[in-house]
């Protein structure tokens, strides 16, 4: 009858519990939080007042920075390509001093870089991110998926740490959650704070461990029903399954339907604390509700994962060849994370990947082998797997080889013309014409790495040119003429939006087309990377 | 060549195959329920659709009362059901059984995209369309295909001077690879397009949702095939289906859009229904035994629907050997008495795909075609 908190999740609690609005109201203990709260709404207000619709965002131009000089990708230009959303002005200039190498252990190291610009644009959803997920629930119905959506782009758009904000997207597909499913509303925002943001550059184990347990991941693959009431009771697969074949082995990674069964008899039991505990819940879990109700307050309690050791099946299990021992009850889950993690198959399938976001669709056998060997050995450390990939040779020899994904194509161009937006809902139907607003992936895989998936998006990606060059996006504005002058004139500016110099027919076509700056972003050579 | 008896070839082209594809492995068991037997009510005592209520088929199977607006296809002989269909994948993933059921096979491209290609090149840009946001892989490899939710959407815009997209299409013409197909794709079907009333009604009293995606992809292929653009395949997608918790609760709404939906789309294309095909498809059905969620997990079996183009309909076709133990495939699934392959077949012969071009549609499959058409 023993129902444990893990204790791993209870602190992850406890340390942003502080900024919780309602305790606040109810034991009026957190004035020092909330003041300070208070004092950088009110910073905000006053000094930056013009965020709020989206303006003000805009970056100072030194007068004509460098430009690329080739005709071809140079190394410094293929580095802004892959490793951030596309170069602002003046990226291709402090890049080229510092040097690629520098550069690439600069965005390994966000934490020692401040991102002033990137807190102003989203500084009114601060609070709200601090929040504990129990907080959550007290919004409303449709109000978190919007703001995540909307605080996600803007950091894409924003963000000195872009390095960073791709591996949050590149975990975000490769965790996908639709919010769009039930309790996901509410819980996807912590998921994406607890899981992704928090382990985006660290140990993937830790990653897995974290997302397991993530209470949008439990609802998500039905996690959280997964819950044995009589030993009749089948386990429910869905999470087990999709453990192997998207999270870490791969589908050919190795395993069997019985191991499906089985990782899925080990994981049952854990659960957490949903925004609503329906009747049908109640039913599958009387006495957990029933000593919810008696013991503790629910609004405290939800958000909380916790494991029902009445409900887990704990007899002995054989996972991918590896033994678990009956009785080890909620030790299971880490039995299993370890054997997923660790397991060879997850080190190829993850570098297959990590090769097709950084190097090419089709990414060669030899640079998977080095990344996967290297994944092996740093036992899933980020920051070591992404260093091999970027020293390998195909890395170096594919420029310009990648066809932009659609979100990668709108904040490249809303980075290359320095504009301020707001990236609310005009900015995001764009997003969704072209079939990749952030979060909006309705099954588990996550959006598709490969260009082929995209080529039907061409068109949508030629009105946001010219929406984005006119001035026709509510809420987002560019300086065109001030961009164009401060970047040195035509030439300059077409070198820097296209992030190398421009062909002599590009430039022809820029000259004829009677709009030169849509043009480039419509271009063919600005969907590469 | 017995076998392919039910192969005849039509190369009538102004035929449109419109494929739904019912998207997180629909449960063929509610939407076609096998009355007749016992193990069906065993397996499933709280979800399990009492005989009552249905809408008897053939006194073995019944039509769940959702699918209503369906019943007078059935009678009429319009309407075909397959049960016991699937694809040979034994993962139960949703990934690699859509992936198998849209490829045709382990090849590259989809089975809808090299149909097309070996029916000989279209003159028209819209020859293949998916009203969804993303291309789906049925379509992959197609000579010409477009995605898009809606045909208003499919301009470049009024402001541009017509250099605009000649500049813009010089500089495409230039590249090399997949940006260069794509753009030739979009450019020509910008054109073609230009010439489509879009505020048409639906004809003979047929109603579509407004607010149902569904029926809105329905409504508007019915607009562009009505056009005579050219549109000889159409992907439209049913999704939601992944019914693991709750699903009586989840998978009402989805029953019934797509039997309202099925019947709008019947009744808005009128004479047309005899050149046009619709073909209901999806991953794999759910297991026979309902889960503690009150759901069901992924199963094997499920059930495919072909309407219209002729199609000799109004009984059940192919096997079905009951749902007794020794019968069900391991875990306790409905087993894929029939490959869906074996229901395509026949339909994109229909279609204009030529006899020795099976091998290449669906490779390596000994094709054992269904008899569709009588």
């Amino acid at each position: 009858m023993e129902i444990t908190a893990d204790a791993g999740i209870r602190r992850a609690f406890t340390a942003v519990k502080k900024t919780s609005r309602r305790e606040f109201i109810i034991t009026g203990a957190a004035a020092a939080a909330f003041s300070a709260t208070l004092f950088r709404a009110a910073q905000g207000l006053l000094s930056e007042g013009g965020q709020y619709l989206g303006l003000g965002l805009s970056r100072p131009i030194s007068q004509a920075p460098l430009a690329p000089a080739s005709v071809e990708i140079d190394p410094v230009a293929h580095a802004l390509n892959r490793l951030t959303f596309g170069p602002v002005a003046g990226d291709y200039e402090r890049v080229a001093n510092m040097g690629v190498a520098a550069f690439i252990e600069e965005q390994l190291a966000p934490e020692n870089m401040d991102d002033g610009l990137c807190d102003r644009a989203t500084a009114r959803f601060a609070d709200l991110w601090g929040e504990p997920l129990g907080e959550h629930y007290e919004e409303d119905d449709d109000s978190l998926p919007p703001i995540l959506r909307r605080v996600t782009t803007l950091r894409a758009i924003y963000s000195r740490h872009q390095l960073f904000e791709v591996m949050c997207e590149f975990w975000s597909d490769h965790f996908n959650i639709d919010p769009g499913k039930g309790d996901c509303r509410w819980s996807k925002p912590s998921d994406d704070r607890d899981v992704i943001r928090k382990h985006a550059l660290g140990n993937f184990r830790d990653m897995l461990r974290a997302s397991a347990l993530s209470p949008a991941m439990l609802w998500y693959l039905d996690g959280q029903a997964n819950s044995l009431k009589q030993p009749s009771d089948k386990a429910n697969e869905n999470y087990a399954r999709e453990l192997m074949e998207l999270h870490t082995l791969g589908v050919h990674g190795g395993y069997t339907q019985q191991d499906v069964m089985e990782v899925a008899r080990c994981l049952t039991g854990w659960s957490f604390y949903s925004k609503r505990e329906t009747r049908l819940r109640k039913a599958i879990r009387p006495r957990v509700f029933l000593r919810n109700v008696a013991s503790r307050t629910p609004f405290t309690e939800r958000g909380e994962v916790f494991f029902d050791a009445d409900h887990h099946d704990d007899g002995s299990k054989r996972v991918l060849g590896h033994e678990i021992p009956a009785g080890l009850g909620k030790d299971d889950i880490e039995r299993v994370i370890d054997i997923v993690a660790f397991h060879p198959n997850t080190a190829r399938f993850l570098a297959t990947k990590l090769c097709k976001r950084f190097i090419a669709d089709e990414p060669s056998a030899a640079s998977v082998e080095a990344v996967a060997k290297s994944f092996a050995e740093s036992k899933g450390d980020i920051k070591t797997v992404l260093r091999t990939l970027l020293s390998t040779a195909e890395y170096a020899a594919s420029a310009g080889v990648k066809i932009k994904r659609p979100f990668h194509f709108v904040v490249s161009a809303l980075r290359a013309t320095n504009a301020s937006t707001d990236a609310d809902k005009p900015v995001m139907q764009f997003l969704e014409k072209m079939g990749q607003a952030p979060f909006r992936y309705p099954t588990p895989d996550g959006y598709p790495l490969e260009a082929e998936h995209w080529h039907a998006t061409l068109l949508w990606r030629w009105k946001f040119a010219l929406a984005l060059a006119n001035n026709q996006i509510a809420g987002t504005r560019i300086e065109r003429a001030k961009l164009q002058r401060s970047l040195g004139g035509d030439a300059a500016m077409m070198a820097a939006v296209l992030n190398r110099k421009p062909s002599a027919d590009e430039s022809d076509a820029f000259f004829k087309s009677g709009d030169g700056l849509a043009l480039l972003l419509a271009s063919p050579g600005f969907q590469r990377c | 060549m017995s076998a392919l008896a039910h192969l005849t070839t039509n190369s009538d082209d102004k035929r449109t195959l419109v494929v739904v594809f019912l998207r997180g492995g629909a449960d063929g068991l509610s939407l076609v329920v096998p009355t007749a037997d016992e193990n069906y009510y065993r397996a499933r005592p709280r979800l399990a659709l009492k005989k009552n209520g249905l809408l008897d088929l053939d006194g073995n199977f019944a039509l769940n009362p959702l699918l209503a607006p369906l019943e007078s296809a059935w009678k009429e002989g319009e309407l075909a059901i397959v049960h016991g269909a699937g694809c040979e994948d034994t993962t139960r993933s949703h990934f690699e059984a859509q992936d198998l059921m849209e490829h045709g096979g382990f090849v590259a491209g989809g089975w809808l995209a090299r149909f097309l290609r070996a029916r000989g090149p279209s003159i028209s840009p819209l020859s293949a369309i998916a009203l969804s946001p993303t291309m789906p892989d049925v379509l992959s490899g197609a000579p010409s295909a477009t995605a898009f939710q809606r045909i208003e959407e499919f301009s470049i815009g009024r402001k541009t001077t017509p250099a605009f997209p000649r500049e813009l299409r010089r500089l495409y013409e230039m590249e090399s690879g997949g940006l260069r197909g794509a753009a030739e794709s979009t450019f020509g079907a910008l054109a073609r397009i230009e010439s489509i009333d879009t505020n048409a009604a639906p004809e003979n009293g047929a109603t579509y949702d407004a607010n149902d995606s569904f029926h809105q992809g329905l409504r508007q292929t019915a607009q562009l095939i009505k056009a005579d653009v050219g549109v000889d395949a159409a992907s439209v997608d049913l999704g939601g289906w992944d019914t693991h918790f709750t699903q009586e609760l989840t998978i009402t709404g989805n029953i019934r859009s797509l039997g309202a939906g099925l019947a709008a789309f019947r009744r808005d294309m009128g004479t047309r229904m005899a050149t046009t095909t619709v073909v209901v498809m999806t991953e794999f059905g759910r297991r026979l035994g309902e889960n503690t969620s009150l759901g069901t997990d992924h199963g094997r079996g499920s059930v495919m629907f072909a309407m219209g183009g002729g199609i000799r309909g109004g009984k059940m076709l192919g096997e079905w050997k009951g749902l007794t133990r020794e019968m069900l495939d391991e875990p306790g699934d409905l087993p894929v008495w029939n490959n869906y392959r074996d229901i395509l077949a026949p339909i994109l012969a229909k279609h204009g795909a030529p006899a020795d071009s099976f091998s290449k549609i669906f490779p390596d499959y000994a094709l054992k075609p269904l008899p569709l058409y009588g």
